[in-house]
């Protein structure tokens, strides 16, 4: 195995299936985290305000992705100007 | 409704239960590929068999392929605790790849009354690229060689009357 510090000489990402493939994964994780942390912390009492900032997204993009899924999965979730800080 | 459209709702059905379980807003072919290995057919049976691919080595294959790719950047898939989240409420639309294999599948056969599940996992296993062909590789399947099986075995069947029998010609 070739020294790991350095990607540039990294042989597995000299193939582009390989970096490509990298990619899909990497996209598929990030979904799987988003939806396990955006559901923490609106169990744990986050607005969505705070999670939208976070996240780096508008709160109509977040509401719009999560709201449903958290509803139907009995997840008490914040309303607007309800703060518990 | 012919033959085709039950075994292709069954398969779709199924295959969209594979994209809920990766909570993957997309049905994607490897999900179609989950959805036709639980497929009853003789001629999809007996090529998967061959290869050793059942549901259970195929999703195998697959979570090797999803930790694999995740290692050629140095990330790791377990790397978070964060414990599952809850399942979407929106049904998983297809998604680029299921319908690519599909097209491919529908373009094997010259009428549509000829269709059959087997054709289908020709479509899925015509594809070079993408998560499938890798997961198999990783698996140790010879793609190429499953192919040529499975068109051999559409070629044999084909006059046989397996579709006549099950009423795909009415």
């Amino acid at each position: 195995m070739p020294g790991p510090e350095n990607s540039a000489e990294n042989p597995a990402l000299q193939e582009p299936a390989d970096a490509l493939a990298a990619v899909a994964a990497l996209r598929r994780l990030a979904d799987q985290l988003e939806d396990a942390a955006v559901e923490q912390a609106m169990r744990a009492g986050w607005s969505w305000p705070q999670v939208a900032e976070a996240l780096g997204v508008t709160r109509q993009a977040v509401h719009k992705k999560h709201a449903k899924r958290l509803i139907a999965a009995g997840v008490t979730l914040r309303r607007r100007g309800d703060d518990r800080d | 409704m012919t033959a085709i459209d039950t075994y292709l709702h069954a398969i779709v059905v199924r295959a969209v239960r594979e994209a809920r379980e990766d909570a993957s807003a997309t049905v994607e072919a490897q999900h179609l590929l989950l959805g036709i290995a639980d497929e009853p057919e003789a001629t999809v049976r007996e090529v998967l068999t061959s290869a050793g691919l059942d549901h259970r080595a195929l999703r195998e294959a697959l979570g090797r392929e999803f930790e694999h790719s995740l290692q050629t950047v140095g990330v790791s898939a377990a790397a978070h605790r964060l414990p599952r989240p809850s399942p979407a409420c929106e049904q998983p639309k297809l998604g680029a790849s299921a319908k690519l294999a599909m097209e491919r599948g529908f373009a094997s056969v010259s009428r549509k009354r000829d269709l059959r599940p087997a054709h289908l996992l020709l479509g899925v296993l015509q594809a070079q690229l993408g998560t499938v062909p890798r997961a198999l590789a990783l698996a140790g399947v010879d793609q190429a060689a499953l192919l040529a099986q499975l068109r051999q075995e559409l070629e044999t069947t084909r006059d046989g009357g397996v579709a006549r029998a099950r009423g795909a010609a009415g």
